[in-house]
């Protein structure tokens, strides 16, 4: 008898152990969500807090209609792009060399990968200040090897304000791909690469055929979830640039996030929030449909 | 073949050192300008070191804005939020590595799909209900969304963790006469040290660095955190780099610290779950 009640109680536990999470993401993501879907139908300006009516797909057309919004949009996609492709490039590169016995190297991998602990906020300020145009020091740099004449206005143009940005949120993923990817490295039995060599295969077919295909299930699931990341990091890109001049640095979160706080316009700001919520779905089905998420580690 | 060697050697070092420099060198300039007068910060001619060391910066930091409140702020938002997220993460992580149950594969993709929600995309929703219960420019506010925030991910890492741990572990302080939550307390937990550490630091760095809802839900200068605090210096047309630069290098402190005593820890953490084994 007191063993079935305590199986019984056994059925609840793990409900009753994930509960607290559930509720926190069911009631204070997935409703604000829903909400907010409702919100991109109403017009809701706290400029005119008593005129909130229903007013059909008008914020949507607002949204479509704006000519600056596909440029966001573009804007998005190539720093997505660009920062992902660097930070791998580069943090293969890391773990690479890392991947290697040599004195001081506990010492060398703490300092490299503390940019990783470094807020998005710190980071934009210290590039803001190193490409400051008039006494920063990359244009003295610059200009004392000759490669440019004069000092450039990296944040106050519009064909080089994605620049900074970029080489802030590059400098602070490195690290991250660096630790995942040196990790996965390290998982390869020694008698795999071993015995790889004993069968006369070259160092670079080793590389390729043996360790890549090794280390590949774990550069997948970083490199999806790094895509998100970044996609949803506008910090670097809010202190450095703001989006502008005009736009030509601002992605979607950067243009949501100034909808609320600097229009007010709710409702047009949560439509926008509906799009780029919908970029995600769509990108989130993908990663988990590519990963086959059991399969690959649960990360 | 010995020539090769040299050269793959040298090329290594090589790179090694120019990542290190990349790495280094902006937190050197970071640091650098903080002890540089005024006049030498503004001057065109470029200093690799302060002609005259001042701490100048520091004191007017401190002085003119209430850098202090923000710490503590930051401090309190961060420490609570953070506690909150490792407590509910080691309670489901538990779950969802221990136990076969219906819907598991459901809850489990709620988790994986809400880490990729990122937190500003409900910031009007939210700041509307924060602003009906009262919350607005109340810092509870940010512990609960800066909690909600992390936990999907505290909570996935969290869970390879306990895969990591034999049952036999818990099965075997078992029999030794312990229940089921004696076994995780005593036996469990202890050897998930690092993992704990991992996502705390995780959350921490989180909470402490998170800008937006900062921004928006706070309007009272002596509740502000760090970053919100500190956007005042940024948005002025003209920037005071010195007390700039010296409110950061402040800021960066706790988190360097703590980063390095945990480093190991993190990432093992980090790397928990994403390496087949």
């Amino acid at each position: 008898m007191k063993a079935k009640k305590k199986r019984n109680w056994r059925k609840w536990e793990p409900y009753l152990l994930l509960a607290p999470g559930l509720l926190l993401i069911v009631l204070l993501m997935g409703y604000p969500l829903l909400y907010s879907v409702r919100l991109s139908f109403l017009n809701y300006n706290l400029l005119t807090p008593n005129d909130i009516h229903f007013n059909g797909l008008e914020n949507y057309q607002k949204l479509f209609s704006n000519p600056d919004l596909w440029l966001i949009v573009k804007n998005s996609i190539i720093w997505v792009v660009v920062v992902v492709f660097f930070q791998f490039l580069l943090g293969f590169t890391l773990a690479m060399l890392l991947n290697s016995q040599f004195r001081g190297k506990g010492l060398y991998q703490s300092v490299a990968f503390l940019p990783w602990a470094v807020s998005g906020f710190l980071i934009g300020l210290t590039f803001k200040w190193l490409f400051s145009q008039h006494n920063g020091v990359i244009n003295f740099a610059l200009q004392s090897l000759g490669l440019i004449d004069a000092p450039v206005s990296w944040l106050g143009s519009e064909t080089f304000s994605m620049i900074v940005p970029i080489v802030g949120m590059i400098w602070y993923g490195v690290p991250f791909f660096g630790i995942m990817i040196l990790a996965a490295l390290q998982s390869i039995p020694v008698d795999v690469i071993e015995s790889a060599k004993i069968d006369g295969a070259s160092a670079t077919q080793t590389f390729f055929k043996v360790m890549i295909p090794y280390v590949r299930p774990t550069i997948t699931v970083t490199l999806l979830l790094r895509v998100i990341w970044v996609f949803n990091s506008p910090d670097i890109i809010y202190i450095t640039t703001a989006g502008g001049p005009a736009n030509t640095s601002n992605i979607l979160p950067l243009y949501v996030f100034n909808q609320a706080y600097y229009s007010m316009d709710f409702g047009y700001g949560a439509a926008a929030g509906i799009l780029m919520m919908e970029v995600l779905l769509i990108y989130a089905m993908l990663y988990l449909k590519l990963t086959s998420y059991e399969k690959a580690g649960d990360f | 073949m010995k020539v090769k060697q040299f050269l793959v050697k040298l090329l290594r070092f090589v790179l090694l050192a120019i990542f290190l420099f990349a790495t280094i060198f902006p937190f050197y300039w970071l640091v650098l300008t903080s002890f540089k007068s005024r006049q030498e910060i503004n001057s065109p001619e470029i200093h690799f070191w302060p002609a005259e060391p001042t701490v100048q910066n520091y004191i007017t930091a401190f002085k003119q804005t209430r850098f202090d409140v923000f710490i503590g702020n930051s401090a309190y938002v961060t420490i609570i939020s953070s506690l909150l997220v490792l407590i509910i993460a080691i309670l489901g992580g538990y779950a969802l590595s221990r136990y076969q149950f219906r819907f598991k594969n459901l809850i489990m993709g709620i988790f994986l799909v809400s880490q990729m929600v990122p937190l500003v995309i409900a910031i009007i929703p939210m700041f509307i209900l924060y602003s009906k219960v009262g919350l607005i420019d109340n810092l509870l506010s940010l512990i609960i969304s800066y909690t909600v925030s992390n936990v999907p991910f505290c909570m996935i890492t969290m869970s390879s963790f306990f895969k990591r741990i034999p049952v036999s572990l818990e099965e075997a302080a078992q029999i030794d006469g312990c229940n089921r939550f004696q076994s995780v307390l005593r036996v469990v937990l202890p050897v998930m040290l690092p993992g704990i550490v991992a996502v705390f630091v995780f959350a921490f760095t989180g909470c402490w660095n998170e800008l937006f809802y900062s921004i928006m839900m706070i309007n009272s200068e002596n509740l502000r955190t760090i970053p919100a605090g500190l956007m005042n210096f940024v948005q002025k047309y003209d920037i005071d780099w010195g007390q700039m630069t010296a409110a950061a290098t402040v800021t960066l402190i706790p988190v360097t610290v703590m980063f390095f005593l945990v480093q190991k820890h993190i990432v093992a953490g980090l790397t928990a779950g994403a390496v087949k084994e």
